[in-house]
């Protein structure tokens, strides 16, 4: 009897020709995820199964998967022979001992000797007579005993399901650049763009000396904390310290923001192309401050060519900090650190800011000077 | 490196540690047990070595405790009935140990402080009645190193109310100025590693008749005052610590005062204002560099390899110093707020660069944000 856990994966059934090209992908992320720890990786019909491992990792295990993308469900079980004695003595394993139960049989053995029906009807039998505190329900059962009998001469028993990650597998959807900052949001936009197979790349401005190294260290945590979703593993970070102060001494200070996000949507783009990411992801959510309102959004925009994900845009504060917490981001996100020094801060930064407006005053910059050597602080973390 | 923030904490005494490590790791027994006689006399020398330098030994007393915050937390929640009066000037162990009291029932009164961070002595004792429990007035005050004269105001507190104990927080004086307890006081707090101890190693000083209630409860060591096994290592490194400190203590406040002096007058004046009293602990020197940030300062400092403070380094991470704030000052003077202090290793030398490089990063900082 041997302790497996059983994988099943979300939407990749519903890719055509392409499904090969997915499984491979998740195969290779589920391998990276258990790197490590001691485990054989087998793909079955429709789905993966985790064996060989050592039973005091399981939990370890189990937290991990649970946090690959493309992971619909999977079940802690017992890999036995197919007989009928084996399979009954894993299914008292893994049945709770009280309450309604049913048992569901799946053949892939067409061979096998009893029916899918003949087979839960025994082994549920079985169970009734041993366990008194139990009672079949098999419309609306609190558990399911589920029975896998395999080509192999093995069946799988288990009795829980638990929920994947969902979403698809990461790399299936292409490389993008998020603009991480130490806050609540960023690092939900990054977990969610990677949910959806996008493989994450990080990007975070810092102003030293105006902000220290716990803003640094704080986002570097972050960064730590997404790679566990399969986000990048390192991180890349560039000091736009010179860049405010010029901004504060030459532009209206109501546009210090505006400006600011300008640039820095002009270097992200850079960095992005170096690394072929084919597109900006950021955190911005509709109106949540005053640079992110449609016209705030339409002046960063102006600056790039690369299509900018905002996978929060239509997201409340409180959804946000709920998914954030899920992710375990949110402890580390309020962590009192600034990311931006108020020294910068306007006291009333324009809400609609005008292009032209902020065209104007950007003419005093020297735009290029300012970008190269912004560019030239750019340092690169491993995490 | 000029490390020039030694109210934070000083560079434990190599000697003092060597010392005190070797006799602990040497005799390890538990100096409560029967047999734990040599660790346990050890323990009393140690005891009454440091109590002597500052206090006398018929009249006072002195528990261990694990730092000057235990102790002043140890003292106010001793004394809190009725109404307790703190002076706005406290370290944040007072001050929020006054609020723990507050919380409890206690009318908490707040005696205003002055521009240098002195106690208004008037006012304070206009708010002791005679339903006031407790009188806490730090010694010399952390942040801008102003000196309350402590024994004077004790004295006049337990005239107009004999019943009244009156506790000082004594961990920016002891080892650094002469000090000696009177009568008038019933409590004291001190603390190991502003003085070359180790981390994590105080003592509250007590008027022997004086009713102390603990804060811990277990064993029954330290006179059923504070209960925990000894910390026999930071113990003896801190009577160490402080024998050596007492030996050239007038010399080093003489010598420090002159080199305090000296890095004020090579500050630019462009830049910077001050704060401490001239009279004031020769061990701190508090500015404030106007219209600029102290913690940005302070980072462009460290670059060139000079380590200062900002207002307290345990409030450092709000944005202005409650302390600071009480002293009345405006919010351009309060961002721009350095701590520079002292310990007897400091030289005039590294207080003349220390001015040269403050000079340097203000006009930097100056020049960056216009």
């Amino acid at each position: 009897m041997e302790k497996v856990i059983i994988i099943r994966y979300a939407e990749i059934h519903l890719k055509g020709k392409n499904r090969g090209y997915f499984e491979r992908v998740f195969c290779v992320n589920l391998e990276r995820a258990m790197k490590g720890l001691k485990h054989e990786l087998h793909r079955t019909s429709g789905r993966y199964l985790v064996a060989g491992f050592d039973d005091a990792q399981t939990e370890e295990i189990c937290g991990r998967i649970s946090r690959v993308f493309g992971v619909h469900s999977y079940s802690v079980g017992l890999c036995v022979p197919y007989d009928l004695d084996s399979i009954y003595r894993a299914a008292q394993e893994v049945c709770p001992k009280e309450g309604s139960f049913k048992v569901a049989t799946h053949r892939a053995d067409k061979k096998y000797p009893m029916t899918s029906m003949e087979l839960s009807a025994h082994i549920g039998g079985r169970l009734l007579d041993d366990f008194p505190a139990l009672r079949v329900d098999v419309h609306d059962p609190e558990h399911t005993v589920c029975v896998d009998i395999r080509e192999n001469g093995t069946a799988l028993v288990f009795a829980k399901f638990e929920k994947g990650a969902g979403g698809m597998p990461v790399g299936t959807s292409g490389k993008g650049l998020l603009l991480i900052s130490g806050g609540i949001d960023s690092p939900v936009a990054g977990y969610m763009m990677a949910k959806r197979g996008m493989n994450v790349e990080l990007l975070h401005f810092h102003s030293y000396p105006y902000t220290n190294d716990g803003a640094k260290e704080k986002v570097k945590e972050l960064a730590r904390l997404l790679s566990r979703y399969s986000v990048s593993g390192k991180l890349t970070t560039l000091n736009v310290a010179h860049i405010q102060e010029e901004i504060h001494a030459k532009c209206a200070a109501e546009l210090n923001v505006t400006l600011l996000r300008r640039f820095m949507f002009r270097l992200a783009e850079k960095v992005a192309r170096e690394m072929n990411a084919k597109c900006l992801i950021t955190g911005e959510s509709l109106g949540q401050v005053a640079s992110q309102t449609i016209e705030g959004i339409t002046s960063s925009n102006a600056v790039v060519s690369l299509p900018v994900l905002r996978p929060l845009i239509g997201f409340d504060k409180d959804e946000i900090v709920l998914v954030a917490k899920k992710i375990g981001t949110f402890e580390t996100s309020v962590l009192p650190y600034e990311d931006c020094c108020t020294v910068f801060l306007p006291d009333f930064p324009a809400i609609k800011p005008k292009l032209s407006f902020i065209e104007e005053e950007e003419k005093k910059l020297d735009v290029e000077a300012l970008m190269r050597e912004a560019l030239a602080s750019k340092e690169v973390f491993a995490l | 490196m000029i490390y020039l923030d030694n109210a934070a904490t000083t560079a434990p005494d190599r000697e003092a540690f060597l010392k005190a490590a070797q006799f602990s790791q040497e005799h390890y027994l538990n100096p409560s047990a029967q047999y734990g006689g040599e660790v346990s006399a050890a323990l009393k020398e140690a005891r009454g070595s440091i109590l002597e330098k500052i206090a006398d030994p018929a009249q006072f007393e002195l528990v261990f405790t694990s730092g000057g915050t235990e102790a002043d937390n140890q003292a106010l929640l001793s004394c809190g009935r009725r109404n307790a009066v703190i002076s706005a000037g406290e370290h944040a162990a007072v001050y929020e140990a006054g609020l723990q009291l507050k919380s409890a029932g206690v009318e908490l009164r707040l005696a205003p402080i002055e521009k240098d961070g002195g106690v208004n002595e008037e006012k304070l004792l206009a708010l002791v009645d005679d339903k006031t429990s407790l009188v806490s007035v730090v010694h010399v005050n952390n942040e801008t190193g102003a000196v309350n004269d402590i024994f004077g105001l004790a004295r006049r507190v337990k005239e107009k109310n004999p019943r009244c104990a009156f506790h000082s927080d004594g961990v920016q004086a002891f080892g650094k100025l002469p000090v000696r307890l009177t009568k008038d006081v019933d409590l004291y707090s001190v603390s190991a590693h502003k003085i070359g101890g180790l981390k994590g190693t105080g003592a509250l000083i007590k008027r022997k008749s004086f009713a102390l209630q603990p804060l811990l409860r277990g064993g029954g060591q330290e006179g059923n005052l504070r209960s925990g096994t000894e910390n026999v290592l930071g113990i003896l490194d801190f009577a160490y610590a402080a024998e050596k400190k007492f030996k050239t203590l007038e010399a080093d406040a003489a010598r420090l005062r002159v080199c305090r002096e000296r890095l004020w007058q090579s500050l630019d004046e462009k830049f910077y204002v001050r704060f401490s009293p001239e009279s004031g602990s020769p061990y701190i020197l508090a500015v404030s560099a106007r219209g600029l940030r102290g913690e940005i300062l302070q980072r462009l400092a460290a670059e060139r390899g000079l380590i200062v403070g900002t207002g307290s380094a345990c409030s450092s991470k709000k944005p202005f110093s409650r302390v600071l704030e009480a002293c009345g000052h405006q919010k351009e003077i309060l961002n721009g707020v350095l701590r520079l202090s002292f310990s007897p290793e400091t030289t005039e030398e590294e207080t003349v660069l220390a001015a040269q490089t403050l000079n340097a990063v203000a006009a930097e900082l100056g020049a960056r944000i216009g």
